[in-house]
């Protein structure tokens, strides 16, 4: 119920410039007395954050500004000789054959590529975790403690390392896969409490009425608990996904040609220090923007009617 | 196909001191024996906290007893769990609490098992659905969620996906206890065409009305233990025992 009114307050004050549907808005819920009416208590309290939104922005841009002008002095003492019309180049070359990526795009897609693939293994790793710690069986339950145990208490670097200059020797894997288990095995320790957690908070009695028809443990859970679980996952996951692009950084260690070491490699050819970095945290800060954008479309798709 | 066990080809399900101990030394119900017969109507009452609730829930495996026996159909309730998945298979089980699954439409709440369990097409699982929903009258609610639906419209629904599966034994837990007044009419109504169709039914309840008019039986719990069973008219009009005495005065 709340979820439907909070979004309904979140669409009339988008709308507030446009007099017309508020005073729709306002007339189809007037059956109730004023103060008695929880949904225009929502409405106001919505219109009062999109006001501090506003205000907000402001600050922000503020706050940017002083930042540029801070930046500008401290370079200038420090003499450095902008030059940002070389960046594009860096991005985007234009060769014979039109435009194409340049190094740093190139780095862009094997960051998303390792990242992609890592969260789609975090997320397996995460749910076997998790189902292993539900489960009665001992084995599966300390075979999952150790495993959370050991991610969780040494550094990811070390994870990195260790399987990069250990286990990928012994079993053949290439840098490119043991970058993507490093960083899956790390974020899907993790993930795993996140999915514990959701799913043991779905009732009990779904359960029961689950057994109670007969259904199997296995369709009970693929059924009616994960997507249940689901929603409540997907926010606390978006936050390990961006931290999963993130921490792909590291893997510029073990010689990947991603963007943290595109970017690397570009300012030691190039000196252009402040401009690459720069660009490089702009295209993180992008990435985790379209990350955050889906993950909210997705919460959209798995909302349960209230 | 389990073996199934000679007893009493009129009883479907046969309780033989049954035993239940809940963590913290509770002891829920102790050493209950009971009979249900094919096409009875059991209505099972007693104070709040008599153990009315675990005595339904140990009938369909849903709490494990620590002694005695239970056959339903002729299948024993033992430790395995293959017997325990066909008793479930054989035996609804309507909650107080509706229980519904929030993310799916009525259809798709009483399709699943159908599906899933029985292994039925969508076709025939449709057809089933449709016309279980025509007999609780809510066909026009096929394709709306849960949480659009009143109480008793949810109960209804919760009745008609245990039905769904076409049970041999009907388990009711207060299925009217969480319901606004005005709608206990339409749940009990429901359950009361059950009965005279002739589906066999323990029903778990404190509407004394119903119980007196639908029940073949009653049993009357307190404390873990059966104090009292009998005819619906000759137990209420002329009880035996002093402590059935005490709680009809108190509620009737
Ligand atoms: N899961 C549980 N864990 C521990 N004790 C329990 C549990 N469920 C029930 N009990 C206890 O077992 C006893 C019997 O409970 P039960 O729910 O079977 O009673 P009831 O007759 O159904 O009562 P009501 O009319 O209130 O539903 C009570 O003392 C109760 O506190
Ligand atoms: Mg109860």
């Amino acid at each position: 119920m709340s979820r439907r009114h909070a979004r309904d307050a979140g669409v009339a004050a988008d709308a507030l410039l446009d007099i017309g549907s508020l005073r729709r808005y306002t007339e189809c819920n007037s059956a109730m007395p004023m103060a008695k009416r929880p949904h225009i208590r929502k409405f106001l309290s919505a219109v009062r954050a999109r006001r501090r939104g506003l205000i907000e922005i402001g600050e922000f841009l503020l706050f940017a500004a002083i930042a540029a002008v801070v930046v500008a002095i401290g370079t200038n003492n420090l003499q450095y000789n902008w030059q940002w019309f070389r960046v594009p180049r860096y991005l985007f070359t234009t060769g014979p054959d039109g435009l194409r990526a340049g190094v740093l795009l190139q780095g862009l897609v094997v960051t998303i590529q390792i990242s992609g693939l890592g969260l789609v293994l975090a997320a397996f790793f995460g749910l076997v975790t998790a189902l292993f710690r539900l489960s009665r069986s001992f084995t599966a339950n300390a075979v999952a403690q150790i495993y959370l145990e050991a991610v969780r208490n040494t550094p990811l670097l070390i994870q990195l390392f260790l399987i990069y200059f250990v286990v990928a020797p012994i079993v053949g894997l290439s840098p490119f896969w043991s970058a993507v288990l490093a960083l899956s095995l790390f974020e899907g320790a993790y993930a795993s409490e996140i999915m514990r957690g959701a799913i043991v908070s779905i009732p009990r009695h779904q359960w029961e009425s689950c057994h109670s028809l007969g259904l199997t443990s296995t369709d009970t859970y693929r059924f009616v608990v994960l997507p249940q679980a689901i929603r409540r996952i997907l926010p606390p996951l978006t936050g390990q996904a961006v931290s999963l692009v993130k921490d792909s950084a590291l893997v510029s260690t073990i010689a990947i040609y991603d963007l943290t070491m595109a970017g690397s490699a570009t300012v030691s050819n190039t000196f252009l220090t402040f401009e690459i970095w720069f660009t490089v945290a702009a295209i993180y800060l992008l990435l985790n923007g379209v990350l955050s954008l889906l993950s909210h479309l997705l919460e959209r798709r798995f909302e349960v009617v209230t | 196909m389990s073996r199934r066990i000679p007893v009493e080809p009129d009883h479907i399900i046969s309780v033989r001191g049954i035993t239940k101990n809940y963590p913290g030394g509770i002891q829920a119900i102790r050493e209950i024996t009971m009979d249900v017969h094919r096409r009875e109507v059991v209505c099972v009452i007693g104070p709040s906290g008599s153990g009315k609730s675990t005595f339904l829930r140990c009938l369909n495996g849903l709490e494990q007893i620590d002694a005695g026996t239970i056959i339903v159909d002729g299948i024993p309730l033992d430790g395995n769990r293959r017997h325990r998945d066909e008793i479930r298979r054989e035996v609804g089980m309507v909650f107080q609490s509706f229980n519904l699954f929030p993310h799916m439409t009525v259809r798709r709440n009483i399709c699943l098992a159908q599906k899933r369990v029985r292994g039925k097409s969508d076709e025939e699982a449709f057809a089933v659905t449709h016309a279980l929903l025509r007999r609780v009258g809510i066909e026009e609610k096929t394709d709306a969620f849960p949480s659009q639906l009143s109480g008793g419209q949810q109960q209804r629904v919760a009745i008609a996906r245990a039905l769904a599966m076409n049970p041999k034994v009907m388990l009711f837990d207060e299925a009217t206890s969480a319901l606004d007044p005005e709608m206990i009419g339409e749940v009990l109504a429901v359950m009361r065409d059950l009965a005279l169709e002739g589906m066999t039914m323990v029903v778990v309840t404190h509407e004394m009305g119903f119980a007196r008019e639908v029940a073949d039986r009653i049993v009357f719990m307190d404390e873990g233990v059966i104090v009292e069973e009998g005819e619906a008219d000759e137990f209420f009009d002329a009880p035996r025992e002093e402590r059935t005495k005490a709680f009809l005065s108190k509620i009737l």
